[in-house]
C-alpha cells in the first residue's frame, strides 16, 4: 500500500471507477469489506472471485495511480455524498435489492426519505402529446406530495421532471447513467441545474464518468427499485423503458401504462403492456389511488406544504381568489376586489414565495 | 450667361444646400446636367423643357449646362426642376437676373409646380432671402422659414412676379388646414384593468409595452389610445416630428404636428421600412416617423426576426444611424414601443380549445428574441372583456389619465430626463433609492437569476414611475418594486416551454 492517505470515501470513488467494475463485481468485493478494506486487500494482492488475474492486476495499477486526496477534495467541494452498503445512510431499498447497488453517489437529500415515490418513464423519442402527459403526471404527482423518479433523459423522463419541478412541491429524484457531475444529454443542462436546486440526482457511476451504454440498463433498475409504482407514458416496441418494466416486475413493483393511439409508433410498447394486463393510467388520480392516497390525505399533504411566511393581507386575499382555478390578473382583480396594482404586487410576492405558479397568461396555485 | 439659384436636396431627414448653376452659351444646342444627379433628377431635362415651353417662354436653342454644386453629394428627386427652369430663363435673358433666390419643386409638363417630399427640411436648408416653394407645401414651410416663403402654383407665377408684372402670390393662411381630429379616448375601453394600468405606466414613464392576448381582446384598440395619454409635443418636438414626416413624404394635412404620432407598420415591413435606409438617399423609417410618439407593432411574432432585432439599437439610443458609403445620416427614434401578439398561432394560448402543440407554441414564443424582450418593461395579458364589462358604464377618460401622466413627466424633467425610462446610472440611484426591504427583494430575484442587470435597472425605473403616480415619495417601497416585477415579462409567452 502506497503511503498516500486513503479515506473510505476516496476508496469508494476509486473502486466505482475501476474498469469493468459493474454492480455485481463491486457487490462481491464489498460484501465483507469496507471500501478502504477492499482497496488495501487489492493492494495486498487479493483477487476477487471469478476475476481473471490480469484484470485484478490492472485494477491494482489503476488504484496506484489514483489520487485519493483529490477525490475527497472534489467530493466536499461539489457537495456530492457517497454512501456504500454497510453505511446507515445508504438507501435500504438498494442494499436489500435483488441486484444491490453497493456504492451510490448523490447530490441532494437522503433517498430513504422520499416515499411515496412513483417512477414516470418512457421513450426518448416521445410524441408531443406524450411529453405533455408526462409533464402533467409529473406535476400532479409532485403536487400531491409524491416524489417523481425518472432518468433525466430526453423525451418522457425529462418532461416528467419538468412537470414535477413546475409543481414546486415534492422535490423530484433522478437516477442518471453517468457521474452526477456529467450533464447528459447536454440539452438538459438547464433542467439538470433546476432539478439540483430542489431535488436529488443520484448515480452509481463515479464523478466524471461518461455514461457508458451498459450503465443505462443498470440505472433503470435503480429507478424501478426506488419507486413504489412505475408508470410508462410512452414506449416503443423494444424500448429501454420496457427494461425498467422488467426490473419493476422482478421487484414486485406495480407497473401502470398510459394508453396511446394505435398509429403512434411511440405507444406500441405501452399498448402491448396494457394488452398484457397492466393497469391503465387515464388520469393522475389513477396513480394516486393505486398508491393508496385518498383525497383526504392529499388535502392534508397540500396543507403541509410551505406557505409563504406571513403573507401580506392582499396576498392572502389573492391566494384565496386562486382557489377557483387559474386566473388572469384581470380576473383576480375582479374576484378579490383589490386594485390592479395591489393584485400585481401580491402575485409577484406569491410567485417569489412559491405559492403561485405563472404559466404565461394565468397564474394558479402551486 | 450664368445664373445661380439656391436649392437643397434631402439626405435622411435633413436638407443639404445645393447651388444650381445654369450656363447658357453658344454652341451646338444641348442640355446637360452634371453633379451627381440621380435618375429622377436627370429626367428634369425633359420636364423643364416642356414646362418652359408651356409657360409661353422660349426654349433657348443653345448649349445649356446645369451644374449641381457641391458635386460630391448625390442629388435625389425632382425637387430641383423649379430652380433649373428659373436658371434657364434667367441665363437666357428671359427673366431679370435676381441674386439670392432659392427654390425647389417638381414641374409638370404644363408648367405646374408640384410638392416634393421633405419640403420642411429643404426650405430650412436653403440660405436664400426669398424661397419659392410649391403652394401645397407653403403653409407648413411658412412655419419654419416665415416671411421668406413664396408660394408658387405655376411656373408662369414666377415669370410674372420676377418680371414685376404681378405681386408674389400670397401665402395661404393658417385656417386653410383643418384642425387635427380629436384623439381616441380611453373612456371607450371597457374592463381590462391591468391593461389600462400598464398603458398609464407606459405613458407616464415612457416604458415599452407588450400586450399579449387572443384576437378580439382589444390589443389594437388599447394601443391606439396611447398617444392620447401622452403630453402634447413641445414646439421643438413638433418641429422635429413634422420635419421627419415631411422627409418621409407623408402628407401633412394639419400643418405642424402637435399630437404625438402613432405609426403602425404592417408586419411584412422590411428593415429599411422600419428603421430607415433604402436605395439612394436614406429615407427615414417608421421608427423615425414615430419619434416622440408611439410605434405600434401588431402581430409582433410575425415580423421577421432580423427586422425586430434591428430595432434594438434605436430603442436603446433614441437615434437611428444609417451608414452609407457617402456618409452617415442620423435620424431621431425616441419612440414608445407598443407591441401586440397572440399567445400562440391559433390565438387561444394554451387554454382549453388551443389547437397548437406545445412545440409550436414554443417556436412562436422563440420568434421574439430575448434581448428585445429584455427591453420591454411592461407585459400584460389582455383577455376578451367580460360581457358585464362591455355593457357597463364608461370608464375613466383619457384626459384624467393624461393629467397624471403629465405630472409624472414633469417630475422626470426635474430629474433631468425626458421620462423615467431614461434614468440610468447615478441619476437613477439618486432618483430612485431602494428601501431596505425592496432591496432585499431585488437581491433575491438577482440571486435566483430571474433578473438581468438591465432588468434590474428597468424595474427600478418602472417602480419609480409607479411611486410617482401614487404619491411621488422619495424612495421605492417593496410594493412599488413588486408591482414592477409583476409587470415585467415573467413566463414565456403562451405558457410554452422548450
Amino acid at each position: 500500500m502506497p503511503e498516500r492517505r486513503w479515506s473510505e470515501t476516496a476508496a469508494a470513488v476509486a473502486l466505482a471507477g475501476l474498469a469493468k467494475m459493474g454492480p455485481t463485481r463491486l457487490h462481491n468485493v464489498l460484501t465483507e469489506r469496507s471500501p478502504l478494506g477492499a482497496v488495501e486487500w487489492i493492494f495486498a494482492g487479493g483477487v476477487p472471485d471469478r476475476i481473471p488475474p490480469p484484470l485484478a492486476a490492472a485494477w491494482r495499477s489503476a488504484l496506484h495511480r489514483f489520487d485519493p486526496a483529490a477525490a475527497d477534495a472534489w467530493l466536499s467541494e461539489s457537495g456530492t455524498e457517497v454512501t456504500w452498503s454497510a453505511q446507515p445512510d445508504h438507501p435500504v431499498f438498494l442494499t436489500n435489492d435483488v441486484m444491490p447497488a453497493p456504492v451510490l453517489f448523490r447530490r441532494g437529500c437522503l433517498l430513504d426519505e422520499i416515499a411515496p415515490a412513483v417512477a414516470v418513464v418512457g421513450t426518448r423519442r416521445a410524441s408531443g402529446t406524450g411529453r405533455e402527459i408526462a409533464r402533467e403526471l409529473g406535476f400532479g404527482l409532485a403536487e400531491a406530495g409524491v416524489t417523481v423518479v425518472s432518468g433525466l433523459a430526453l423525451g418522457i423522463d425529462g418532461s416528467a421532471h419538468e412537470g414535477a419541478l413546475l409543481a414546486g412541491a415534492a422535490p423530484p429524484l433522478a437516477f442518471v447513467g453517468g457521474g452526477v457531475d456529467v450533464v447528459y444529454p447536454k440539452r438538459h443542462q438547464d433542467l439538470w441545474s433546476r432539478l439540483l436546486e430542489v431535488g436529488t440526482v443520484a448515480s452509481e457511476a463515479p464523478p466524471g464518468a461518461q455514461p457508458a451504454p451498459w450503465r443505462f440498463p443498470a440505472r433503470n433498475r435503480l429507478i424501478a427499485a426506488a419507486a413504489d409504482i412505475v408508470v410508462v407514458v410512452e414506449s416503443r416496441a423494444a424500448g429501454g423503458s420496457l427494461l425498467t418494466v422488467d426490473e419493476a416486475i422482478r421487484r414486485d413493483r406495480q407497473v401502470m401504462a398510459v394508453p396511446g393511439s394505435l398509429r403512434n409508433p411511440a405507444a406500441v410498447g405501452t399498448n402491448t403492456l396494457l394488452a398484457d394486463g397492466c393497469a391503465p393510467v387515464l388520469a393522475v388520480t389513477d396513480v394516486l389511488t393505486a398508491l393508496g392516497l385518498n383525497q383526504v390525505e392529499r388535502a392534508k399533504r397540500r396543507d403541509q406544504r410551505e406557505v409563504p411566511a406571513s403573507p401580506s393581507r392582499s396576498a392572502a386575499q389573492v391566494l384565496s381568489s386562486c382557489d377557483d382555478g387559474p386566473a388572469s390578473i384581470d380576473q383576480l382583480t375582479c374576484r378579490s376586489g383589490l386594485s390592479v396594482g395591489e393584485v400585481l404586487a401580491a402575485v409577484s410576492e406569491l410567485i417569489a414565495a412559491g405559492a403561485l405558479v405563472d404559466d404565461g397568461a394565468r397564474v394558479r396555485r402551486a | 450667361m450664368l445664373a445661380t439659384i439656391s436649392s437643397a436636396t434631402l439626405a435622411g431627414v435633413d436638407g443639404r444646400p445645393v447651388s444650381v448653376e445654369v450656363h447658357v452659351a453658344d454652341g451646338l444646342p444641348g442640355f446637360t446636367i452634371v453633379g451627381l444627379p440621380d435618375a429622377s433628377c436627370r429626367e428634369a431635362r425633359d420636364r423643364v423643357r416642356a414646362a418652359v415651353i408651356s409657360s409661353d417662354c422660349t426654349w433657348p436653342l443653345r448649349r445649356i449646362t446645369v451644374n449641381l454644386a457641391p458635386g460630391a453629394i448625390p442629388k435625389v428627386g425632382a425637387g430641383l426642376d423649379l430652380p433649373i427652369a428659373i436658371g434657364v430663363l434667367m441665363a437666357s435673358g428671359q427673366l431679370p437676373a435676381v441674386s439670392d433666390l432659392g427654390a425647389f419643386g417638381e414641374l409638370g409638363l404644363d408648367g405646374s409646380v408640384r410638392a416634393v417630399p421633405g419640403a420642411l427640411p429643404l426650405a430650412d436648408a436653403i440660405p436664400a432671402e426669398r424661397v419659392l416653394v410649391p403652394a401645397t407645401d407653403a403653409q407648413v414651410v411658412g412655419l419654419v422659414v416665415g416671411s421668406r416663403v413664396r408660394a408658387i402654383r405655376m411656373l408662369t407665377d414666377v415669370v410674372a412676379s420676377l418680371a414685376g408684372q404681378l405681386p408674389w402670390p400670397d401665402l395661404p393662411l393658417a385656417p386653410e388646414s383643418p384642425p387635427a381630429p380629436p384623439m381616441l379616448d380611453m373612456a371607450d375601453v371597457r374592463g381590462q384593468p391591468s391593461a389600462r394600468l400598464a398603458l398609464e405606466y407606459a405613458a407616464a414613464g415612457g416604458h415599452h409595452l407588450l400586450l399579449v392576448g387572443p384576437p378580439g381582446a382589444g390589443k389594437t384598440m388599447l394601443a391606439r389610445r396611447l398617444p392620447g395619454l401622452l403630453p402634447a409635443l413641445d414646439p421643438a418636438q413638433a418641429m422635429e416630428v413634422t420635419r421627419v414626416h415631411s422627409a418621409a413624404g407623408l402628407s401633412l394635412p394639419h400643418g405642424l404636428i402637435w399630437q404625438p404620432p402613432f405609426r403602425a407598420p404592417h408586419h411584412s415591413a422590411s428593415m429599411a421600412a422600419l428603421v430607415g435606409g433604402g436605395s439612394g438617399s436614406a429615407r427615414p423609417g417608421e421608427v423615425s416617423a414615430a419619434s416622440n410618439g408611439v410605434l405600434f407593432l401588431d402581430e409582433l411574432g410575425e415580423f421577421a426576426p432580423s427586422v425586430l432585432d434591428a430595432l434594438r439599437q434605436p430603442l436603446e439610443e433614441g437615434v437611428v444611424r444609417v451608414a452609407r458609403a457617402g456618409g452617415t445620416t442620423e435620424q431621431p427614434a425616441r419612440v414608445l414601443l407598443v407591441a401586440a401578439m397572440n399567445p400562440c398561432p391559433c390565438g387561444v394560448g394554451g387554454d382549453v380549445g388551443c389547437r397548437c402543440p406545445a412545440s409550436t407554441r414554443a417556436r412562436y414564443a422563440r420568434r421574439i428574441s430575448g434581448p428585445l424582450l429584455d427591453r420591454i418593461d411592461l407585459m400584460v395579458h389582455v383577455d376578451r372583456p367580460h360581457p358585464s364589462d362591455l355593457l357597463g358604464g364608461s370608464a375613466e377618460p383619457s384626459s384624467a389619465i393624461a393629467e397624471r401622466v403629465e405630472l409624472v413627466r414633469s417630475l422626470a424633467r426635474d430629474r433631468g430626463v425626458r421620462c423615467n425610462a431614461e434614468l440610468q446610472g447615478e441619476s437613477l440611484a439618486q432618483a430612485a433609492p431602494l428601501e431596505a426591504e425592496a432591496r432585499a427583494l431585488l437581491e433575491q430575484a438577482l440571486l435566483k437569476g430571474q433578473l438581468s442587470g438591465r432588468g434590474l435597472r428597468r424595474i427600478q425605473c418602472v417602480a419609480r414611475t409607479i411611486r410617482d403616480l401614487d404619491d411621488a415619495g422619495p424612495s421605492l417601497r417593496p410594493c412599488d418594486v413588486m408591482r414592477a416585477i409583476g409587470l415585467r415579462s415573467r413566463a414565456p409567452i403562451g405558457g410554452a416551454d422548450a
